[in-house]
């Protein structure tokens, strides 16, 4: 337990100054590398065969506005919210007696760093008297290397003034619109300065900056009892400010304030067996629920069976098993520019790579981290450990995945021209999957109707329902590489206790025959 | 952990640096131990110390909020600093309260000191009484234990000073056959850790886990259901976040009237529904404040199916007149006097439901959301569990399942998959809609 004096005390060590030196030479900051080599000392003496260390400082800024009517006078009332946070901590992992352990607090020194680390060895040896089987590490390389994201201006450094001007106007021009009842924005920004240090050799420190928005608007229907809402995401990128100018929100905030009128007044479905085209705004989050999750390695070999679940997806089906058509081939990757799960060495320490999970419709290959990657009998690790916080343990975590694009010459209107009866279907909505993967349901965040070959009007209470197989077996055309689009999520739940990640799901539109359209609510 | 003392000496010295008008703290600081089972072995474990302090500075209802996790006065002084210069830029907020006097927090003395200072010595003998009980029958289990001890302070300015410290535990285990063809599960989540008892719940999933083999296929449609503790709080705790007067009023919730207005005092429910939140109840360990800073304290949402109260926040309740309401938390659906055994004997034909799994709004107006059944799911004919039965999706309101709800048993905490759970009976209801079938063990 952390003593009250080192609680109400002086660290006096300034996370800032800490991560920011030594930028120039391109390697990891000195004073960091003495504080880790603290935790690999104290490791080595209390004889575990493994440790690591991550110090690491988190810094998120939120920035949002929300524009509604006053009661009473119905005058339109601008509530802005500002927040900013800074969490900063280290976390040692170490084995000893075949099992893992970890501790970390969030007093960043060398006595603290020493006395964690004897923690983290107690807890190792605790569980050595009740583990499976000893843990096996896949061998890497050792690495000393500096990385940061590319971006062209940190999104911290944009004075907060500019960025709340940026919500008000988007959200202003969206209230615009007479039937608007309320409008909203938000930026959320986010960075992570990690430092990691291994008994292996390698002292790696990277950087990440992440920006993202939102446009939201809402229109109520007092007599019916109905309110609808519409949202505009832009794609949420590994990026700097400069994003910001690509979002577009002023043309955007007029396009969903026509769009959720329309929503508002749009007919219900007509229920049925319907061919969907799947905006990338929206197929993203399939592609994470039904294709990202099931490859998990850790889910397949039962790690998640008390919380996220296990997998369809079992070992003896890799290599064999058809999941998609021949035209549906997926990438774990976390070197693709801009995503959102990317970075050149994960938490494991390992370089980070780019490989096949789906293959012209067959699984080839799980997302694994060094101490699982042996159990499918694979000889190094992909890449895809993660901890969402200095004071969370590193697991399997998901890489991005990504659709491949189909042929360069197939189009969106293509897509929708080789529909009679069907449902073209825009942003989130309600997700839902069951514990295994195999049976989904997902709404949207609006809906058109496709008759004859052509888009028509808005349609709503949309859900879909599909069993994973099925579904992208029913995959049979995508549009190709000019209208692959990497929209991705910052909030994906796994562990116990949880812990949340980030990833991106690049696609582009794609077009399902025959899948169940349901009329909800 | 902080004493009282301490943390008043440290919000004070925050409150301190303070230049402007208004400033308020909240520091949240809580060590946790837990550990994580799978496969019949311990995979991970952890013993971790966070804090957090949250600034919020205000002049002329401008606002900036910052939260930091560093603690020397130099990070204090530069986080407050912070806040004070986001409030600058930031617009004024309309809707801004003054912030809170002094005020009167009811007394919780819910402190279980052996489950605050529990350590693994005190939980892997639960864990290995898990395990035991599934590889005696060959079966294979994954779980997780842990417990969190948090100290919790608000302050501000204006002189009000809050403290509270809450412990609280829990165990859950997943039990499957080694092929996958079955599953089971039981949880626990408590205020005193002593209360757990690994070898129960061991022995409640690993009877789940055989008594579900080889689950048949069932048509999906409208049945009634027997839901256990666990699959009510799963569906019903969402109740807690849909009490919003302002929501009512705009149109924007199940209890807004068509045309306007609201459903308060409306009767929307069956007699033998009331639900409520209570802070103080002892099963519970939170703090004896709602998210504005409000004294928290026995509120009736639900009484005799009428709908009894609406939350306002201070803002909407300045609008209206109306004394300001802390939110729904520590929920409690109140329940009867019969076993869940009696339930299943009430029933003809029906659905015996032990949890439900990633469950989402579908529609937040009638509160319809779409989920999965998971780790047992039994057919009950004249009386008696006969079948185990395939996983359904269902589709479906919890404002629908209370309506229809006929026989309740008698209330737990719960605390299923995901979310923070409830206390809940088991209940009896009609008409409850399965709209799919799911292979997933």
């Amino acid at each position: 337990m952390i003593s009250r004096r080192v609680f109400l005390g002086s660290s006096a060590i300034f996370a800032r100054e800490l991560f920011g030196a030594d930028r120039a030479a391109g390697r990891p900051s000195a004073a960091l590398e003495k504080l880790g080599a603290v935790a690999l000392r104290e490791a080595k003496k209390l004889k575990a065969t493994y440790c690591d260390i991550r110090i690491s400082r988190h810094h998120d800024q939120s920035t949002g506005i929300r524009l509604t009517p006053e009661r009473g006078t119905g005058k339109t009332l601008e509530v802005p919210s500002v927040s900013d946070r800074e969490s900063f901590g280290f976390g040692v992992r170490v084995i000893a007696g075949g099992a893992w352990g970890f501790a970390a607090s969030p007093v960043v020194t060398p006595e603290e760093i020493a006395r964690i680390t004897a923690e983290a060895v107690t807890v190792a040896r605790a569980n050595a008297t009740l583990r499976a089987r000893p843990v096996v590490l896949a061998p890497t390389k050792v690495y000393r290397d500096r990385w940061t994201s590319p971006f062209e201006r940190n999104p911290f450094d944009v004075p907060l003034a500019e960025k709340l001007e940026l919500l008000r106007a988007a959200a202003a021009e969206v209230k615009k619109g007479a039937r608007v009842f309320s409008a909203g924005g938000s930026l959320q920004l986010r960075s992570e300065d990690k430092y990691f240090a291994s008994s292996e050799g390698s002292s790696i420190q990277q950087f990440t900056v992440t920006t993202s928005a939102s446009l939201n608007a809402g229109a109520v229907d007092f007599s019916k009892g109905v309110s609808r809402s519409r949202t505009y995401v832009p794609l949420p990128l590994q990026t700097g400010w400069e994003q910001v100018a690509v979002m577009n929100l002023p043309e955007h905030a007029r396009r969903i304030r026509e769009e959720v009128v329309e929503h508002l007044a749009a007919p219900p479905v007509t229920p049925g067996k319907k061919d969907l085209v799947l905006m990338p705004s929206h197929l993203f989050l399939t592609i994470h629920e039904s294709i990202g999750h099931p490859t998990e390695l850790d889910r397949a070999l039962g790690y998640e069976a008390n919380y996220a679940g296990t997998s369809f997806l079992t070992t003896d089906k890799m290599g064999k098993i058809r999941v998609g058509s021949d035209i549906v081939t997926f990438y774990g990757d976390r070197t693709y520019e801009k995503g959102l799960a990317t970075t050149a060495y994960d938490d494991d320490g390992v370089k980070t790579t780019r490989w096949p999970i789906i293959e012209k419709g067959i699984f080839k290959h799980y997302q694994t981290i060094r101490d699982q990657a042996h159990l499918v009998g694979e000889k190094e690790s992909r890449g895809c450990c993660y901890a969402d916080s200095w004071s969370s343990i590193p697991f399997q975590r998901m890489p991005n995945v990504w659709l491949a694009p189909g042929k360069p010459e197939t189009t969106l209107d293509d897509l929708v021209a080789g529909v009679d009866d069907g449902i073209l279907i825009e942003g989130r909505g309600s997700y839902s999957i069951d514990q295994q993967r195999y049976n989904f349901q997902f709404g949207g965040d609006a809906f058109w109707e496709i008759k004859g070959g052509k888009k028509r009007g808005m349609v709503s209470r949309v859900s879909y329902q599909s069993r994973t197989t099925d579904f992208w077996q029913a995959c049979d055309a995508i549009a190709g590489p000019s209208f692959w689009q990497q929209y991705g999520s910052g909030g994906d739940a796994k562990g116990e206790p949880v812990q949340i990640n980030s990833m991106s799901h690049g696609c582009a539109p794609s077009r399902f025959r025959g899948i169940n359209v349901l009329l909800t609510d | 952990m902080m004493t009282q003392d301490e943390a008043r000496k440290l919000v004070e010295k925050i409150l301190s640096f303070s230049k402007f008008p208004d400033c308020s703290v909240g520091l949240d600081a809580s060590e946790e131990a837990y550990v994580r089972f799978a496969n019949n072995g311990i995979t991970t474990s952890a013993f971790t110390v966070e804090r957090n302090i949250t600034i919020a500075s205000t002049r002329d209802r401008k606002t900036g909020v910052v939260q930091t996790n560093e603690t020397d006065d130099a990070a204090l002084r530069a986080a407050v600093a912070r806040s004070e210069q986001l409030a600058e830029i930031a617009p004024a907020n309309p809707e801004y309260m003054e912030p809170l006097g002094l005020q009167q927090y009811p007394k919780v003395d819910n402190w279980d000191e052996s489950t605050a200072a529990a350590r693994s010595p005190v939980m892997i003998p639960h864990v290995r009484a898990v395990i035991d009980a599934a590889s005696s029958k060959k079966l294979v289990a994954a779980g997780f234990i842990q417990r969190t001890a948090r100290v919790s302070v608000i302050a501000n300015k204006r002189g009000n000073f809050g403290y509270h410290r809450g412990a609280d535990a829990r165990l859950s285990t997943t039990i499957r056959a080694a092929d996958g063809s079955s599953s089971g599960w039981a949880g626990h989540p408590t205020a005193r850790i002593g209360e757990i008892n690994g070898a129960l719940l061991g022995e409640t999933a690993v009877q789940k886990c055989l008594q579900w083999s080889k689950p048949q296929r069932l048509e999906p449609g409208q049945y009634t259901v027997v839901l256990e503790p666990t699959a009510v709080s799963d569906l019903c705790a969402s109740l807690g976040f849909s009490f919003s007067a302002r929501n009512a009023e705009e149109g924007r919730s199940f209890l807004s009237k068509k045309g306007g207005g609201t459903q308060l005092g409306e009767k929307l429910f069956p007699e033998h529904i009331s639900l409520i939140s209570d802070p103080l109840d002892r099963r519970y360990s939170g703090p004896p404040w709602s998210f504005s800073g409000l004294p928290d304290r026995r509120i009736p949402w639900i009484e005799k199916g009428v709908i009894r109260n609406l939350s306002y926040d201070r803002y909407w309740a300045s609008k209206t007149g109306k004394e300001p309401t802390p939110s729904p938390s520590s929920l409690i659906l109140e329940g009867g006097d019969v076993s869940l055994e009696d339930l299943i004997r009430a029933t003809e034909r029906g659905l015996l439901v032990t949890r439900f799994w990633y469950i989402r709004s579908v529609n937040p107006q009638t509160m319809q959301a779409t989920g999965l059944t998971r780790d047992g799911l039994f057919l009950i004919e004249n009386g008696k569990v006969t079948t185990p039965v395939m996983n359904f999706r269902f589709n479906e309101s919890p404002v629908r399942m209370l309506q229809n709800a006929q026989r309740l048993g008698r209330p737990v905490r719960c605390r299923g998959g995901e979310g923070g759970g409830m206390i809940a009976p088991a209940i009896q209801a009609a008409n409850f809609t399965f709209s799919s079938i799911s292979d997933a063990v």
